[in-house]
């Protein structure tokens, strides 16, 4: 034990400091404003970490700088507020988002094709291409064409802000469904069955590798290109009746719907980045920084360009919406009971979604990403990878793959913060932002790659922003004189820039991080 | 004699380095061989091209009859391709345990090798429950040899596993490298010539990375104008 003080004596003095800090702020004020100024601290820190816990493992593993992570967390809001609150436009999306997705099944089934030399020589090399060109013309073609009910950008009446407005006060009207006006459904479906399989047939040719081993026709990548198309057409003809039927659905449940699309969305689009544009560039880091900056940006311009450019906010699901009867809430059971939004606790009033919901799915997530990296093969695996890749891949184990799966776990963590946050602080195109920001300081400040770095950096970060604005407001009396200090809102931000200085001074590496 | 891998010809590049110009190598079947030559000659360029991950440009590496040069990594030690690298690379953030886990190709292998790893390594059951990094040099080198064993591997790639150890853990070490060569066949890099022969069987030598002598290791011993041209300190 006394090895561990030795050597992590500067670790200890630094956190009894913060410590000490933590405690001189808390006797500096009200019991209540106390408790209400920690749980927002707490609330802030959970959104913080769930975008500095994906930046970090995704950095650790695949040596990436994430600087669109921001972005996927903003990008995750926006999906899910779509899905929360205009499930018919979801709906229509996922009838052609299927039928694109439907070919890739067939993947292996394509490589063996491929491997048996159908086509050989020049053929194998013009074909994909060819093959994309053709699945590009075709999807150019029908997708403007397709059907989808959505709102308009330039309309405000009909413009997300007024939507979500509407939704809020529990005018839940949705439009009259669209039909296949400008373009049979017989030849949509057909066109886009067929841009998938020429789409997924040149682009498992291209990113095949020179000697693709596995390529076994299995029965199981029929059957999944079946299941898919045969959901694709269910959801078509039972359109009416599923959007109604989500549309009155219970709005918790939708909610929860929501989050769930949100992650799974970000998942996918995660995987996607990682396979097609950043597998390309594991040897030029450089131009890694600049391709996931230039994707930052065009990840806000098009959010601009579908959901415009005013922010909006999305309602909270109902059972933190009630303000009526029994309201605010005297405890947990009384908000259960009546739904509230608040709640009172200790003589303050807290909002239960963003000071109660918010820091407990941070806690879920903080122990499932633990016990994933700790009790599962892929988190060994993680964990093996982020000191040595070489020697996992040595051991027989796809490291790409696994690299490609912690991209989508870090994206989807950044989604579900996304979503999360969307109720709390509303939806903008740079939302992602000052997150991205605070995740940064929070893991310099805990060590980069360590994920308990990460939950300790954002906490500190969440509770230090919220002190300082609370003390904003009720001012610190500077002893031995009558001058009572009032941070300014800019202090805000310095401060916790100034704490990571602060603590990079003394412990290089972060609270946590490993020494080098 | 069976030839359980053959290395034809292989050219290697570091970068825009021309490290391996011309490597011919054939490992036979069931015994130790090692390759042997001075510090940058390309022996653990070799390892490493035969494995893939630093791929030939030129040249044939057959395993089992069959051609492996261009597959992924994964790939080739998926084939039956253990591989022990220099500096001891356990890995430091997982336990013992969990570094002889990690190295299951099927569920189950793990169980099924523990007795046998074991018994050549006892001091690993001992260790099980600490983390890679607290392990000294020589538990590490065990169980980097270990973890090599986890898999079922016909074949071992074990590079300089005498490095940086004391003279009592270097003869542990060759009574356990001697014990899993009646299992599989290791190829083996070592600087320490008196190491290498008393394991190994047969030899390569490799010098400024063209392979330019093999044969038995019986007939080098007796070679004094060999050893002196390529092994001893130029």
């Amino acid at each position: 034990m006394n090895v561990f003080i030795r050597r992590n004596l500067l670790l200890i003095i630094v956190l009894a400091a913060l410590f000490g800090i933590f405690a001189a702020a808390a006797q500096g004020m009200e019991t209540q404003d106390f408790v209400i100024t920690l749980l927002r601290g707490l609330s802030v820190g959970s959104l913080t970490f769930l975008v500095a816990s994906g930046f970090s493992i995704i950095f650790g593993l695949l040596d990436v700088l994430n600087l669109a992570h921001g972005t996927l967390f903003m990008i995750g809001a926006y999906i899910g507020w779509t899905v929360y609150v205009r499930p018919d436009t979801f709906l229509d999306i996922v009838i052609p988002f299927i039928l694109i997705l439907s070919g890739f099944f067939l993947r292996d089934v394509w490589v063996s094709l491929a491997m048996r030399g159908l086509f050989a020589g020049r053929m194998k090399r013009i074909l994909p291409w060819l093959g994309l060109l053709i699945a590009i013309l075709i999807l150019v073609v029908i997708l403007p064409r397709y059907p989808i009910a959505t709102w308009s950008v330039d309309n405000y009446a009909e413009s997300p802000t007024s939507i979500s407005y509407l939704a809020g006060q529990g005018q839940y009207i949705l439009p009259p469904p669209t039909s296949f006006d400008e373009i049979s459904p017989i030849l949509a479906f057909g066109g886009l069955i067929m841009a998938s399989l020429v789409g997924a047939f040149s682009l498992s040719i291209l990113g095949g590798g020179k000697q693709p081993l596995q390529a076994r026709i299995s029965w199981r990548s029929f059957i999944g290109f079946t299941i898919l198309l045969l959901l694709a057409f269910i959801i078509f003809i039972f359109n009416d009746p599923i959007t109604n039927a989500l549309a009155v659905l219970n709005g918790n449940l939708l909610f929860l719907v929501a989050l769930l699309v949100a992650v799974g969305s970000g998942a996918l689009l995660g995987s996607l980045m990682e396979s097609t544009l950043i597998r390309p560039l594991y040897v030029r880091p450089i131009y890694q920084l600049m391709l996931t900056l230039g994707l930052s940006a065009i990840g806000i311009e098009m959010v601009r360009s579908l959901w415009g450019r005013p922010e909006f906010t999305m309602p909270r699901p109902e059972l933190f919406a009630g303000t009526g009867e029994g309201c605010p809430a005297a405890s947990l059971a009384g908000w259960w009971n009546y739904h509230c939004s608040t709640m009172i606790l200790l003589d303050g009033r807290i909002r239960v979604y963003n000071e109660i919901f918010i820091p407990t799915i941070g806690l879920v997530v903080l122990i499932g990403v633990w016990v994933l990296l700790k009790r599962t093969r892929l988190g060994m695996v993680i964990r093996a990878g982020v000191q040595d890749r070489e020697m996992v891949e040595a051991l027989g184990i796809n490291v790409r793959r696994v690299f490609t799966q912690v991209f989508a776990l870090g994206v989807g963590l950044a989604a579900l913060g996304g979503v999360l946050a969307a109720p709390s602080i509303g939806l903008s195109n740079v939302m992602g932002e000052s997150f991205l920001l605070n995740a940064l300081i929070a893991l310099a400040i805990g060590g980069l790659t360590s994920y308990p770095g990460a939950a300790l950096g954002s906490l500190l970060v969440g509770l230090l922003q919220q002190f300082i604005i609370k003390y904003g407001a009720i001012g610190i009396p500077i002893p031995y004189t009558d001058l009572v200090f009032k941070p300014t809102p800019p202090i805000v931000p310095a401060s916790t820039i100034l704490l990571m200085v602060i603590v990079l001074l003394i412990l290089p590496n972060g609270l946590l991080g490993k020494k080098e | 004699m069976d030839i359980l891998l053959d290395v034809q010809g292989i050219h290697t590049f570091i970068g825009q380095y021309h490290i391996l110009q011309g490597v011919d190598v054939s490992i036979p079947q069931g015994a130790i061989t090692a390759l042997l030559g001075r510090n940058g000659a390309g022996k653990t360029t070799t390892l490493k091209s035969i494995l893939g991950l630093t791929p030939p440009r030129q040249g044939r590496v057959i395993f089992r009859g069959r051609e492996i040069q261009g597959m992924r990594s994964f790939e080739i030690a998926a084939l039956g391709i253990g591989f022990v690298p220099e500096h001891r690379a356990v890995f430091r953030d997982l336990t013992v345990e969990e570094n002889l886990k990690i190295a299951e190709r099927k569920k189950g292998d793990y169980p099924r090798k523990q007795d046998f790893i074991f018994t050549l390594f006892p001091d690993l059951k001992r260790l099980i429950g600490l983390m890679g990094t607290n392990l000294s040099g020589g538990q590490q080198q065990m169980l980097a040899i270990a973890r090599a064993l986890v898999a079922d591997n016909q074949l071992l790639l074990i590079d300089e596993p005498s490095e940086g150890l004391a003279p009592v853990l270097i003869e542990q070490l060759i009574k356990a490298i001697h014990q899993l060569s009646a299992d599989s066949t290791v190829v083996l890099v070592e600087q320490n010539f008196l190491v290498a022969s008393q394991l190994a069987e047969y030899y390569v030598i490799i010098e400024e990375g063209r392979s330019v002598r093999q044969g038995k290791m019986k007939d080098l011993i007796q070679d004094k104008e060999t050893i002196h041209r390529y092994l001893e300190a130029a």
